[in-house]
This record gives C-alpha cells, sequence and structure tokens, in this order.
C-alpha cells in the first residue's frame, strides 16, 4: 500500500511539474498582456507600455519566468492578479468558495438521479421504458451546457416568472401532464397489461390530484408543505424506504420509519418556534452550524428508534429509521423556507426566479431569507449540470447493472430462493456501485475546476470565471494558480479512485 | 419486481389520500397562515433602487493611478466624487460651480486658478480644498518619485525596502509633469502655473482623492485639519520621510474588490452625490445618496446598484427578467436583434470610442514607399491616392455597422470624436470627404500615371476579429476592380506586436483606436515624425511643426485651425484613411428609469445621472 502510494505520488509530481511548465509556456503564447495599450492614445503610452513589460518581467525569457514562478509557488506564493492588484490566493479562496456551493448539490442530485434511473433502466432492459431513457439520456449527454443554461433562462426563468403573474393552468394541461406521468409510470413499473393500466389509472391520477392541489391551494405564490402534508409524504416515504431497504413483511422496519414519521409531525410546531429563535435573526451568525447540529441529532433519533424496536436485524431498521428521519427534517426545514417565498416575491416584484449572479443585492432579510435567495440562484445553473452529468450517470450505471445481473452469484442468489428485492438491492445493487466508485471521485475533483461554460453563462464567480477572465485579461499568475490547482486535484483524484476501488472490491490488490 | 410495483402503489395511493385531504386541509390553513407569520420578520429590505448591469468589476477608487485608470473604476467614481468640470451631452467641457470655479489667469506663463466652492464637501464633513488638487498634482507630475518601483514576474515587489524609504507615486501625466512650480495655496483657491503653454490645460488636473485622508492614514493622524495641514508642509518642504508614506497610501491603499473593513470606511469617502455602501466581490456595488452632498447633481436615485455580468446576452436576458434595468453590452447583431423583441424596453444605438482606421506604410519598402519607385515621391503617392479610393467606406458602414446602429456614418476626422464641438469645422476643412464614394476609374488612372501595375497590398488585422475579416474582404473586392490586389499579411508574433515590430511584413494596417477624452493633443502621438503611434514612417515637417505649435496654443478656435492644417496634410500625404466608430447599444426598461444618454466616452451611459428621471414602477 505505501510502496503504491510512493510510486503514485512521485509519478504524479512528475506529471504535474511537466504539464505545468507546458501550460506556463502555452498560456504565455495565447495571451498578450499589452493588447489594451497598444489600441490605445494616451500620450503617456510609451511609458505605460514601459512599465508594464518592467511589472510583468516580460523581456525574460518566458522559461526563467516559469521558474521564478514555480520557486514561488514552493514557498506558498501564488502571486498577483496584476491587473487588479489583487492576491492570487485570496481570488482563488473566493473562487472555490462559489464552486463548491454550485457543485456539491448539482453532483449529488445527478448521481442520486442518475444511478436509480439507470438501475429501473436495466432491470427493463429492451423495454419501452429503457429506450425512452437511452433517448433521453444521449439527448441531454449531447447537449452544449450553454445552449441548455439559455433555454433554462429563457423557459424556466422568464418563463415561470411570467406564469406567476397569472399563477392557473389550465385544466386540460393539467390532465395532459397527469395521462403523460401515468404513461411514464406504467411503462417503469411494467408486467401485465391489466397491471399496466392499473398502475396508469392509479399514477395518472394521483398526478392529477397533486397538481389539482397546488393550484387551488394558490401553492405558487404561497407554497407551504404544512403539517397535514407532512404526515401524508412522510408516511409514503416511510412506507418507501422500508420496502427498499427493508421489505415490508419487516414489520419492525416498517414501525420504525412510521415512528419516525410521527415523531416528525409532533415536533413540526415546536420547530417553526426554533426557527424564530435569535440565531436565524438578521444579522446573526452560525445558524449554518444550527441546522448540521440538527441534521446530525436527526438522524441519530431515527438510528435510535431503529435500535429501540431491537429485533436480530436492528441494523436495518436503525438504517431505515435514519433515512426516514433526514428526509423528514429536510421536509420541515424546506418548509420554513417556503414560507418566506411569498415577501421573497414581493420584494423582488413578482419575478422571484433569477438568471445571474449568485444573490439579490440590497435583499437584506434573515437567515431563511438568505437560504432561500441561495437557492433560487442556485436553481438554474444546478439544473443545468444536473441535466448533463445525470445523462452520463444512467449511461453507467445501467451498463453496470446489466452487467452484474447476468453474473453467476445473481443466478445463485434467486436460485436459492432470495426475493427479487433482495436480489436487487443487496446483490446487485452493491456491485453496480463499484465501477461507479472510481467515476465518481475523478468526477467531483474535476467539477471543483469550475463549470466554466455554466458559470460564465450566470455570471457565477467560480474557479471556470476567474479561469476565463484571467486569460481574457492576461493574467497569467491566476491562470497558473488554477490549472495547478486542477492538475494536482485530478492527480489525487485518480489515485483516490484506485485506492476506492481496492477497498470496495476485494479482488484488486494495490500491492500486486 | 413484485416489490418496486407496491412502492409506486403505495406512493400513488398516499398521493391520491393527499387530494382526498385537500378539502379537510385547506380550513385550517387560516390557523397557521404561514404568509403573515413569514412576512413579519423576514427582515426583507423593500427600499426600491436602479439596477444597471456593467462588464467589468470595480477595482480601485483612484480612478488616475496607472492601475486604477480603466472605464471599470471611472463610471463608478464619476458617480462618486465631484469635479471642477463635466462634459455635456455635446463633449464640451462644462464646469460644476457649486463645486467650484476655474480660470485662466494669464497666458504667458500659462496660470490657472481654481477656487473651490463653500459647497464643496467630502462626504465625512471636511471641506474640499485645495490640498486635494495639491496632492493630486504631486502624484501625477513626477516630482516627488525618488525611486522606482521592481518587480519580478510576479509582480511582487522586489525592492520593497528601498520604496519604504524612498518616494513612489504611482501615477503619470505628461501635461501635469508640465507644471513644474509648486502651486501656491491662497485661502479656498490654488494657482497652477505651467512651465510652457499647454493646449490641453483645461482636462489636464482634478480633484481625485480626499487629500487628507490619505494623510490621515499615512501619517496617523485623526485630526482632518491638522492632517491636511502636515500634508501640505510635506509638499512644500519636500519632506521625503512624510512623502514616501503618503505615496504608498496615494498608490496601494485605494485598490479594493469588496467592501472594505471598518477600520477602512476612510476609503469610502466622497465629494460626490453618491458613496458606496456596499460591494460584493464579483456581483454588485451598491451606491446610495450621499446626505451631506450640498452640489447641484442632485441624486435622482436614493440607491444605484451596478451588478456585474460579462456576457452580452445575459445581460439581456436580465433585463428582460426585471434584475437589471439599463444595460450596454457589447454590441453584436444577436444582441440588439434580442433586445428588438423585448416588450416595454427602450433601445437605442450608437456610437462609441473606439474607431476603425486604416493607415499606409511609407517605408517598409513596400507598394507605398517612394524607394520601390527609385525614390519618386509623386509615384509613390499616387498609388497610395489609388488604394484609398479604392476602400468601400459607405459599404463597411452600410453592411457592417448600420446592422448595429442605424444612424452610423463614416468618419471623416482624423483626430476628433464625431460630435465634438470641433468635429464639423475640422471635417469641412480637411477634404477626406473626397474618401466618401469608391473611385475605381480614378483609381486606374492614378496607377497608369504611376505606371505600377500589379500592386500588391499586403493588410495587417487581426485574425480572429470576425468584423476585420469582413472588411477585408469588401476592401479586396473592391481594390480588385481597379487591379489591385489585397492579401492579409502574414501573422509573425500577433498582430499589435507585428504593427510596431514587423513594419516590413504589412504595408496597410486595419484597427482601432481608442480616444480616452477630447483633448486636442491626443493625436500628437499618431501622426508626428517619429511617435509612438506612428509605425509608418510617416514624416511631414509640418505636420510636426503645427504639433509644435497646438501643444501651446489655449485657444479653442485657433486648437480647430491647427487641428484642420494637420488633417489636411494627412489626406494629401494620403496617409490613410478613417473608417467609422464603433457600434454600441443601450438599453432600458422605461417604467423603471428615464432621461438616460450616452456619451462616446467614459462614462458613457452613466452620462449625466443627475438628469435621470425615476419611472413609474421606481417610485412606488
Amino acid at each position: 500500500m505505501l510502496n503504491f502510494l510512493t510510486r503514485r505520488l512521485v509519478a504524479g509530481l512528475i506529471t504535474l511539474f511537466v504539464s505545468l511548465f507546458l501550460m506556463y509556456w502555452l498560456v504565455d503564447i495565447a495571451i498578450d498582456p499589452l493588447k489594451d495599450l497598444r489600441e490605445s492614445t494616451a500620450p503617456n503610452k510609451e511609458q505605460l507600455i514601459a512599465a508594464r513589460i518592467k511589472l510583468l518581467d516580460l523581456d525574460t525569457n518566458v522559461v526563467v519566468r516559469f521558474f521564478h514562478w514555480f520557486t514561488d509557488v514552493l514557498h506558498g506564493d501564488f502571486g498577483i492578479a496584476w491587473r487588479s492588484g489583487q492576491p492570487v490566493s485570496d481570488l482563488v479562496a473566493h473562487a472555490i468558495g462559489s464552486t463548491l456551493q454550485l457543485v456539491t448539490a448539482a453532483t449529488f442530485l445527478s448521481l442520486l438521479l442518475g444511478v436509480v434511473v439507470g438501475i429501473v433502466s436495466a432491470l427493463r432492459q429492451y423495454s419501452s421504458f429503457d429506450y425512452l431513457i437511452i433517448f433521453l439520456s444521449f439527448l441531454l449527454y449531447s447537449l452544449p451546457s450553454f445552449w441548455v443554461a439559455v433555454l433554462l433562462k429563457q423557459w424556466v426563468a422568464i418563463g415561470f416568472n411570467d406564469f406567476l403573474a397569472d399563477p392557473k393552468f389550465a385544466w386540460t394541461t393539467i390532465a395532459i401532464v397527469a395521462i403523460v406521468a401515468g404513461v411514464l409510470w406504467s411503462l417503469a413499473v411494467g408486467g401485465t397489461a391489466v397491471r399496466r393500466w392499473q398502475v396508469f389509472g392509479i399514477s395518472a391520477a394521483a398526478t392529477f390530484a397533486m397538481i389539482a392541489y397546488l393550484q387551488v391551494s394558490d401553492f405558487w405564490l404561497e407554497p407551504k408543505i404544512g403539517i397535514v402534508l407532512l404526515a401524508i409524504l412522510g408516511a409514503a416515504t416511510a412506507f418507501a424506504i422500508a420496502a427498499i431497504f427493508a421489505g415490508l413483511h419487516n414489520r419492525r422496519a416498517l414501525y420504525t420509519a412510521l415512528t419516525v414519521v410521527a415523531i416528525g409531525v409532533v415536533l413540526y410546531e415546536p420547530m417553526q418556534t426554533v426557527f424564530k429563535g435569535d440565531i436565524f435573526k438578521v444579522g446573526s451568525h452560525g445558524a449554518g452550524w444550527l441546522i448540521f447540529g440538527l441534521a446530525v441529532i436527526t438522524l441519530v433519533v431515527g438510528f435510535v428508534v431503529g435500535r429501540l424496536y431491537g429485533g436480530p436485524d436492528w441494523g436495518v431498521s436503525a438504517r431505515t429509521g435514519a433515512i426516514v428521519a433526514l428526509i423528514m427534517g429536510a421536509m420541515i426545514y424546506v418548509d420554513k423556507v417556503m414560507q418566506l417565498w411569498p415577501p421573497y416575491t414581493k420584494a423582488l416584484n413578482g419575478r422571484p426566479i433569477p438568471t445571474f449572479g449568485d444573490r439579490t443585492p440590497e435583499l437584506g432579510g434573515n437567515y431563511w431569507v438568505g437560504v432561500l435567495d441561495s437557492f433560487t440562484h442556485l436553481m438554474l445553473p444546478t439544473l443545468t449540470l444536473i441535466l448533463i452529468a445525470f445523462a452520463a450517470y444512467t449511461r453507467y450505471s445501467r451498463s453496470s447493472m446489466l452487467e452484474v445481473m447476468s453474473q453467476d452469484y445473481i443466478r445463485t442468489a434467486r436460485a436459492k430462493g432470495l426475493p427479487e428485492r433482495v436480489v436487487v438491492v443487496r446483490h446487485g445493487f452493491r456491485n453496480t456501485l463499484i465501477p461507479l466508485a472510481t467515476i465518481v471521485p475523478i468526477d467531483v475533483i474535476t467539477l471543483l475546476g469550475g463549470a466554466v461554460i455554466t458559470e460564465a453563462v450566470f455570471a457565477r464567480p467560480g474557479m471556470g470565471a476567474l479561469f476565463v477572465n484571467s486569460l481574457d485579461g492576461a493574467e497569467i499568475n491566476p491562470v497558473m494558480a488554477y490549472l495547478l490547482i486542477t492538475a494536482s486535484l485530478a492527480i489525487v483524484a485518480n489515485i483516490v479512485a484506485d485506492i476506492i476501488y481496492a477497498s470496495v472490491d476485494p479482488r484488486i490488490r494495490l500491492d500486486a | 419486481m413484485r416489490i418496486t410495483r407496491k412502492v409506486v402503489a403505495f406512493t400513488a395511493v398516499a398521493a391520491a389520500s393527499a387530494l382526498a385531504l385537500t378539502a379537510c386541509s385547506t380550513s385550517d390553513d387560516s390557523s397557521s397562515n404561514p404568509t403573515k407569520t413569514g412576512g413579519d420578520d423576514s427582515g426583507i429590505n423593500t427600499e426600491t433602487s436602479v439596477n444597471i448591469a456593467w462588464n467589468q468589476p470595480f477595482y480601485s477608487a483612484n480612478g488616475t493611478s496607472i492601475t486604477g485608470n480603466a472605464t471599470a473604476n471611472n463610471v463608478i467614481l464619476y458617480m462618486l466624487n465631484s469635479q471642477f468640470k463635466y462634459y455635456d451631452e455635446n463633449l464640451k467641457l462644462t464646469p460644476d460651480t457649486s463645486f467650484g470655479t476655474y480660470e485662466k489667469v494669464s497666458d504667458d506663463p500659462l496660470t490657472i486658478k481654481y477656487t473651490f466652492a463653500d459647497t464643496a464637501q467630502w462626504s465625512d464633513g471636511t471641506p474640499a480644498g485645495p490640498e486635494d488638487l495639491l496632492l493630486e498634482w504631486a502624484a501625477q507630475s513626477g516630482k516627488f518619485n525618488t525611486v522606482e518601483q521592481k518587480t519580478d514576474d510576479e509582480g511582487n515587489v522586489t525592492n520593497q525596502d528601498e520604496l519604504n524609504k524612498g518616494v513612489y507615486f504611482d501615477g503619470a501625466s505628461p501635461g501635469i509633469a508640465l507644471i513644474k512650480e509648486t502651486p501656491k495655496i491662497d485661502g479656498k483657491s490654488i494657482t497652477f502655473v505651467y512651465s510652457k503653454p499647454f493646449a490641453d490645460w483645461d482636462t489636464n488636473i482634478d480633484v481625485n482623492l480626499p487629500a487628507h485622508v490619505v494623510a490621515q492614514r499615512a501619517l496617523g493622524i485623526t485630526d482632518a485639519k491638522e492632517a491636511s495641514d502636515k500634508l501640505i508642509a510635506a509638499i512644500d518642504n519636500n519632506t521625503t520621510a512624510d512623502l514616501s508614506k503618503i505615496a504608498k497610501v496615494w498608490s496601494n491603499d485605494f485598490n479594493f474588490v469588496q467592501m472594505p473593513a471598518a477600520a477602512d470606511k476612510n476609503l469610502l469617502v466622497t465629494s460626490g452625490p453618491y458613496t458606496i455602501t456596499d460591494y460584493v466581490k464579483d456581483q454588485y456595488i451598491t451606491l446610495t445618496a450621499n446626505p451631506d452632498y450640498k452640489g447641484d447633481h442632485k441624486a435622482v436615485f436614493n440607491k444605484v446598484t451596478v451588478r456585474y455580468n460579462g456576457d452580452p446576452m445575459g445581460q439581456v436576458t436580465a433585463l428582460q427578467n426585471g434584475e437589471v434595468d439599463l444595460i450596454n453590452p457589447q454590441a453584436t447583431a444577436d444582441v440588439l436583434t434580442a433586445l428588438k423583441k423585448l416588450p416595454n424596453t427602450t433601445v437605442s444605438s450608437g456610437p462609441e470610442g473606439t474607431y476603425e482606421h486604416v493607415d499606409l506604410q511609407f517605408t517598409n519598402g513596400g507598394p507605398f514607399d517612394p524607394k520601390t519607385y527609385g525614390g519618386d515621391k509623386d509615384k509613390a503617392l499616387k498609388v497610395r491616392e489609388a488604394f484609398l479610393k479604392t476602400i468601400p467606406r459607405q459599404e463597411i458602414v452600410d453592411k457592417l455597422v448600420k446592422p448595429l446602429d442605424p444612424t452610423a456614418a463614416i468618419r471623416n476626422s482624423f483626430t476628433q470624436v464625431p460630435g465634438s464641438p470641433m468635429y464639423d469645422g475640422i471635417v469641412d476643412a480637411n477634404g477626406q470627404k473626397a474618401y466618401d464614394t469608391v473611385d475605381i476609374d480614378g483609381a486606374k488612372q492614378l496607377l497608369s500615371e504611376a505606371g505600377a501595375s500589379k500592386v500588391k497590398v499586403r493588410l495587417l488585422f487581426d485574425p480572429a476579429n470576425t468584423r476585420r475579416q469582413n472588411e477585408y474582404q469588401l476592401i479586396k473586392a473592391s481594390a480588385e476592380q481597379a487591379g489591385i490586389t489585397v492579401e492579409p499579411y502574414k501573422v509573425q508574433t500577433d498582430w499589435g506586436t507585428d504593427l510596431s515590430n514587423a513594419t516590413k511584413f504589412y504595408d496597410a494596417a486595419l484597427f482601432g483606436w481608442q480616444s480616452q477624452s477630447t483633448a486636442v493633443t491626443e493625436s500628437d502621438a499618431n501622426y508626428r515624425t517619429g511617435a509612438a503611434n506612428n509605425f509608418y514612417g510617416y514624416s511631414n515637417k509640418k505636420v510636426d511643426s503645427l504639433f509644435d505649435e497646438l501643444q501651446t496654443t489655449t485657444d479653442t478656435a485657433k486648437q480647430e485651425e491647427i487641428l484642420s492644417g494637420v488633417e489636411t496634410e494627412l489626406v494629401k500625404d494620403a496617409f490613410g484613411v478613417t473608417i467609422f466608430q464603433f457600434p454600441g447599444v443601450t438599453a432600458y426598461n422605461p417604467t423603471k428609469i428615464g432621461g438616460v444618454s450616452k456619451l462616446t466616452i467614459a462614462p458613457t451611459i452613466f452620462y449625466g445621472f443627475w438628469n435621470w428621471t425615476a419611472g413609474d414602477a421606481a417610485k412606488k
């Protein structure tokens, strides 16, 4: 193991050095720091040019300059972005923060969505649903992100904001949406013709009911979950989670989940008082940590409930409880954020979904307003990233699941009479994740390099924007700092991926 | 698969029961109506402000230092600080008497006296006064600089110790350097004496940074009066120890890219209608009306927020979505088409500060060099004239500029921006109008007179710039008819470097010059023998002597006459042609803001913000 790590690290460092040298050289060719002065008619133009040549040491050979830069970096000094005179380390720190905010949600959501859809698609191989998903994922995969971004701005932001002026769907529209949803569900679930019609009927009716409820309750202007809906959605979640992770015959797990939901519903009103506490008021800090603490407590409570139900297989119950608890907590949190929607919409003249930036200027407001404002600003860029990344994950998980399901050990599991749920979730799903374990770390870490195009289109000040703007402004130091960070992260990601692979798949040994 | 089906069935049942419960749940809404409870303590700011989109963030409150002199800073500073004079709509300098007055006391030696008005005041309550102009002079004149900053390739200062002891102001103005004598302060007035007459004295110097704040920060004095006095003394007596600290504060402290820390709030002291009240890095800067401002340029909007978005189409979408109210995106045909489709939007096009032109090479051994014709100057002149006659200026304007700015016209002056006071007079005099229409027959005749056949012109332009590519195509097609072959030059390093360094490789250059002001001496560097922007070996003794005269002419009528003389020579020598002013587009939401107009040079759309009017939606 140690031997492997040393070998990989040394190779990585050499790669890093060579690539940095090449990049420095190429960037130096690509940029022209004197460009703006050349077209200038300032009377002291020559003096300004001379000053800049001296400032940037442009008379020195690029190789020498590279080594100057490199030694400074070894001493922890990334230099200055000369146009604004700001230290590069400050710029990078700011940019990484913004990028993390954007990339975290996008990665997890697209992973979750991609894996679930991919696996369902694989289980229904060569069905209409499968073909539909294949078509969709190839379509999304081939879309350029700048185009998706512009479409989203036009339809989701401007379209939705226009819709809010008079938020009523025609009943025919709702009916059509309900029918489409019904068709999708019946395709995904499959089975006999009768079963398909049943599923179609139930899910179409349910969808119609949901949208009708939203319409009747004026959800678009005053969105809320409320205690009643919380109970219903919570119960549905409890059954769903218990069915997938434990099987409904496991009564202990089911009761755990339902108990957790009951606790959540009981705590709903007290939590409203907690959320009005001083720490959430305008100008206070630390609310984020409090919420994080509450999330941890929620997980523990769910776990403990499962443990208390006991039984020989209490781990399953505890896990189910923890997941359900987290979902309940999230719903209560979202409900609180939703309560801020009416004043927020009003402050923005009825156009709450923005098309650029990462916050509304001069909005003011308490912690919840801040969260809502971040949500609305993150929505479009996150959607853009999800739509594209989701497609890739669907492809990976589908093919991986197909391969796993044709393995001998799956046949063995079926032959010894295990229920299909156990075969899919325990034997199939877990092994499906092995190839993903190598892809995801690399994806996550390369995404830290910033989604260059997405950030530019939505004017978010992340790593990608830093890179593009610096390149545009002919500032080599921030460009190189960016390349240094992304290159080192890529190397680390590869090593991490190898280690993860070895730890999840016992057939692989690093020291071999 | 049964389980999966069960899951769906359960979810569906659950969702269906949601409907059943809707009826009950609507009634209990009133008891815990979230709208009201959420609205009461949300703390949302309800004050309306006007939002303006701009492409590059502000980074320095010192808009005249070498580092800080950029449009991104100057448009914001225009609203923050008062000055002695402003451009009006016709690019004429107009004094702001509520800040102060200035007058020419004598012509020989040129002596200018600036007097501060009683209403001139910094936002911390300190009156603005002569020490502010004195500091600006000290910083820009170069008189006090004892060391030069040395840096490594990182931009890190390497001779910090030396700089700590010495004086280095990050500013340089050749015009201010002409004021050699330390200016005299008399009460509220300060008098500058020029060592020689200077044509652009009225755009030469103005108030920039608050001297008392610079002194307070540099010398560690809290009292404003005492700090200013110490600063005046340091400049009068050339006290290196104090000046060194003052220079450092002047050069560095005012560069910031987000709200300064509470201890540095005095960096935000301004003398104009607005002060910076919020600045989020790379996102927006908010200016709030300065309650202590007593001048004439009263703020119309209590709050102006400038939001940063570098994507032109992104600005258009943001305008459509009501996130910004006024935009000035980089003009492309797509942007204009998109803007025209927007309801409730006022769109206007107009010229910007950069102008396109073609210059010819006189001394590179090419077709325009007399040497090619055995030193026969007339022959070379005829070939130059022939080539210029074929340049389809009107066609270029019609095809490439009018789609973006329907009012676009050929620019006919080598020195003045269209719309500036001298433009019409100079254009009438210089004779460049003769090149307005293409004259293929005339060109052919000139070529045959010169006995030049198969003339080949290598045209330098930025190959990555689509518009210049298209211009080249039009020029090429037109010149071909007269038997002149135009081809792109072979790029050596990059076009900008080649312009000055690879003169052997091109015969004509097609690019843009950017006008910063209406200063008449600005064009000196372009056309004088051996000057910085004269890459073409062009030399005309008469032009040189006219420029010498212009430098010291302070009378505007005389200045116009001299510039007309210069341009007439340029046209006579077939130096080149000017083609068009870059088109720009402005769009705004009239329900939020009105009275917007735009200057061709900085502050562009921010011009005359005191004449803006609040639209109906902004008044609420």
